[in-house]
């Protein structure tokens, strides 16, 4: 007997103490990863930096369908040469220290990024600026050295944010840890595990946020961050993993969303070292894998086979005709190449489970066209390594390469020219494919050249064309994102660059 | 004894020495540049060899060295690469979680644990031994992610009187530090086990039970105390090894401990803070060891140090 009393006050005790059961005001969201920085200009992991659109915001962002929308600028015209772009900003809104969001503080924080003596490291973004000059309290013009079209999409990469002129006065490098921006949320604390930030009672968006605060918790244990959901520490979790949706789904309390994503996934192969240099082989690759196979396989589902070379939801996406899967076309191609029995050859990736998957699932596919390939996973510094310590592409030991690549500013530009411009080979960029097409080359260069969206568009219907011709790529799916979260919890969407919204937040 | 444990304190500086060229020079042959994963897949080279600069990779190793070895001896460990915020902050914020943790899974363990091995051997044959073994292999042979994941289970999910995680009040050290000493007091039963069986084979067990000494005091005083010495090496050692973090318990648990951040620096190259960690584990490593060479003198006054 008293045994069990013991017990029953024990369980009542706990259950008080348990948090987030009560009808919870401040939103917890389970991470996998941890923060590495609150300056959203000087780090450059997508947790970090949406996790500080809380507190931070920029002159545009995103919807959930990766469209632009204006946050802090009202509306922009750009010159025709897209040099110069003129941005009327919002009125009234307030830093979280009181001071005024105007001109000035859009100058200053630009500035401070472009600066190179700051050594920030998200400056590539937009080193091509100039000056921004004040016109009025709430109009600035963005002057650029060289022209470049997409920069309203890279004013909308959760990088650049306008900051406080007087915390960054006041904290000099210690910005890093005291932001101070204009969002919906104040930042309170960041320890190990922990990230938490507080209602912005004087929010420009009148009557948000609906929730007095919120804490990003650092659970890198996929089981252990559906445990906290179905217990309720947490209502809402990232990178949900596939395999755990079915029993998430018989849950009378959560929900699974499904959502697309930019995160696009290819095979880059060396087209400047045999078998490689020839298009057919290259080709007869893309044949011969099944890109639906791919996405059951390696994705459990999750995932959509890519029609271009980028992802859908990017912006000036055109579809290709696809490569469809047949082996006996593929293998007509190679013997055509001269490599009727196949060849050997050796890709690479992350050595992490879902990497490893996708290798041994293009082995497998590769075998039946006769092409052998080795599978090597690596650690990431290694691969790092591998693909940026070499200085002359011909020194490139890369023959196929596995990765993925999400582009943050929602454009085409970012999407493509980082992994295939001529210009691009490591370790200048990221064009492990060591591809170069003059054409290809000139419409990347040309769409930065106007601000116009037929002319750009035009441009990248023509590099889409070409790339999926020359197949530098073994074009293989845009994986989808998945989250989980409490019923009672509305107004939280994942971003399709992985980042996610909060400020919408509320419980019912 | 004063003089002995002034000696071996002063052994470790050089000691130290040693440790903290050899993980310098590992660290930094690692292949990966830090400065390019701390920039990103997707920044400039420009971008690339500033975030070099500021990091204060530049200049030969030897250099890198002395500057290291230098402000470490001021107890400035730099600034994580990864976060920017000072070694002392990020490794002082899980430093004390991991302790916590390690000593209440140390505690239960060795109460434990000495008590499984002893009535195993007290009862050699029977079925408490068999009964206490089994529970030993068990707790040696249980995964500690799975056995993690079930107690999550079933005390937070579905009984809901445990948090799932995270480090707070007593009640989040209920299932890590339970799952963590669980290995422990299965090696400490098996080691109390055959040590209290050699040891009570010997003479004078023998003579004190024939001069009529109480079964208690032969098996507590006369047996246990002189079978303590293999075991006090063992729960050092384990000791030792828990302070390191456990990888496995704090990522079920999300336990902001050590082993974490270890193996988040190493992915990271996170110099700095690799550095720091090693050395500190050394350090706790070296005061351990000694620790355990003083109770040795304890347990058996035999054992004296000049």
């Amino acid at each position: 007997m008293r045994l069990k009393a013991l017990l029953a006050a024990g369980a009542l005790s706990a259950l008080a103490l348990a948090p987030g059961l009560a009808a919870a005001k401040t939103l917890v969201v389970g991470v996998p990863d941890n923060l590495t920085g609150l300056d959203p200009t000087n780090v450059n992991d997508t947790l970090s930096q949406t996790a500080m659109r809380t507190v931070y915001q920029g002159l545009f962002g995103f919807d959930q369908d990766m469209k632009i929308v204006p946050v802090l600028a009202e509306s922009f015209e750009a010159n025709d040469t897209a040099t110069e772009f003129t941005i009327r900003l919002r009125k009234g809104v307030k830093f979280h220290d009181g001071t005024d969001f105007n001109a000035n503080a859009v100058k200053i924080s630009l500035e401070r990024l472009a600066n190179p003596d700051n050594k920030l490291s998200r400056r590539s973004l937009i080193s091509m600026l100039d000056r921004v000059d004040v016109i009025d309290d709430s109009t600035v013009k963005i002057v650029l050295k060289t022209p470049f079209g997409a920069l309203i999409n890279t004013l909308a990469h959760p990088a650049i944010v306008i900051m406080s002129p007087a915390a960054l006065e006041k904290y000099g490098k210690d910005i890093a840890r005291n932001p101070v921006g204009t969002g919906a949320f104040k930042f309170k604390r960041w320890a190990a595990d922990t990230f938490e930030v507080e209602k912005n009672e004087h929010y420009w968006k009148a009557g948000w946020p609906k929730v007095d605060g919120v804490t990003l918790r650092s659970v890198p244990e996929n089981g252990s961050r559906f445990a906290m959901l179905q217990a309720g520490e947490v209502q809402y979790v990232t990178l949900f993993p596939p395999e755990l949706v079915p029993v998430a789904e018989k849950l009378p309390n959560l929900l699974v969303v499904k959502r697309p994503s930019i995160v696009g996934w290819y095979a880059a192969m060396n087209t400047m070292k045999k078998p490689f240099t020839d298009p057919r082989v290259r080709q007869a690759l893309n044949y011969a894998v099944d890109k639906a196979a791919y996405c059951k396989v390696v994705e459990s589902g999750f995932c959509t086979p890519l029609q271009s070379p980028m992802p859908d939801l990017l912006g000036f996406f055109e579809p290709q005709k696809p490569y469809t899967f047949d082996v006996a076309k593929a293998k007509a191609l190679l013997a055509e190449a001269g490599y009727p029995n196949g060849f050997e050859t050796e890709i690479f990736a992350l050595n992490n489970t879902n990497q490893i998957r996708a290798m041994q699932f293009l082995q497998q596919q590769l075998a039946q066209v006769g092409v052998k390939l080795t599978v090597t996973p690596l650690e990431s510094g290694v691969a790092a390594q591998r693909i940026w310590g070499v200085q002359k592409p011909e020194d490139a030991t890369v023959q196929m390469q596995l990765t993925g690549w999400s582009s943050s500013t929602g454009d085409a530009d970012w999407g493509l020219r980082p992994l295939l411009w001529g210009k691009g080979f490591p370790p200048a960029l990221f064009n492990v494919a060591y591809y170069k097409n003059d054409k290809v080359d000139a419409d990347f260069e040309g769409a930065l050249e106007t601000a116009d969206p037929a002319k750009r568009g035009a441009f990248y219907a023509d590099a889409q064309k070409r790339i999926w011709e020359d197949a530098p790529w073994i074009f293989l799916g845009a994986s989808q994102l998945l989250t989980a979260q409490s019923k009672n919890l509305s107004g939280v969407y994942m971003l399709p660059d992985r980042g996610f919204v909060l400020e919408g937040a509320e419980f019912k | 004894m004063l003089e002995y444990l002034v000696k071996r304190l002063l052994g470790i500086i050089p000691v130290i020495f040693a440790i903290s060229v050899v993980v310098f020079a590992f660290v930094h042959l690692l292949p990966g540049d830090p400065a390019r994963l701390v920039a990103g897949m997707d920044a400039s080279l420009e971008d690339v060899a500033a975030v070099r600069k500021s990091l204060g990779l530049e200049g030969p190793l030897w250099q890198q060295y002395l500057h290291f070895a230098c402000n470490a001896l001021t107890g400035d460990f730099g600034i994580s690469l990864k976060t920017r915020r000072p070694v002392i902050t990020e490794i002082g914020e899980r430093l004390m979680p991991t302790v916590w943790l390690t000593v209440f899974a140390m505690i239960w363990a060795t109460i434990f644990g000495l008590l499984i091995g002893v009535l195993s051997a007290v009862k050699r044959g029977r079925w408490q031994d068999y009964g206490g073994m089994i529970v030993a292999v068990s707790g040696i042979s249980f995964p500690s992610f799975w056995l993690g994941l079930l107690l999550i289970d079933l005390f937070s999910v579905r009984l809901g009187w445990l948090p799932t995680g995270g480090y707070g009040t007593w009640a989040h050290f209920v299932m890590p530090s339970f799952t963590l000493g669980l290995g422990v007091a299965a090696v400490m039963a098996r080691f109390t086990r055959s040590a209290f069986v050699e040891i009570a084979r010997e003479d004078y067990v023998r003579t004190a039970r024939a001069k009529g000494v109480p079964e208690k005091f032969v098996i507590w005083k006369h047996t246990l105390r002189n079978a303590l010495v293999p075991v006090i090496t063992m729960t050092g050692l384990q000791f030792g090894f828990l302070l390191g973090g456990s990888i496995v318990v704090e990522t079920v648990f999300s336990w902001p401990g050590l082993g974490r951040l270890l193996v988040d620096s190493v992915s990271y190259r996170d110099y700095p803070v690799i550095q720091a960690e090693i050395l500190l584990f050394s350090i706790e490593f070296i005061l351990i060891n000694l620790m355990v060479d003083v109770l040795y003198a304890f347990a058996n006054p035999e054992i004296r140090y000049k």
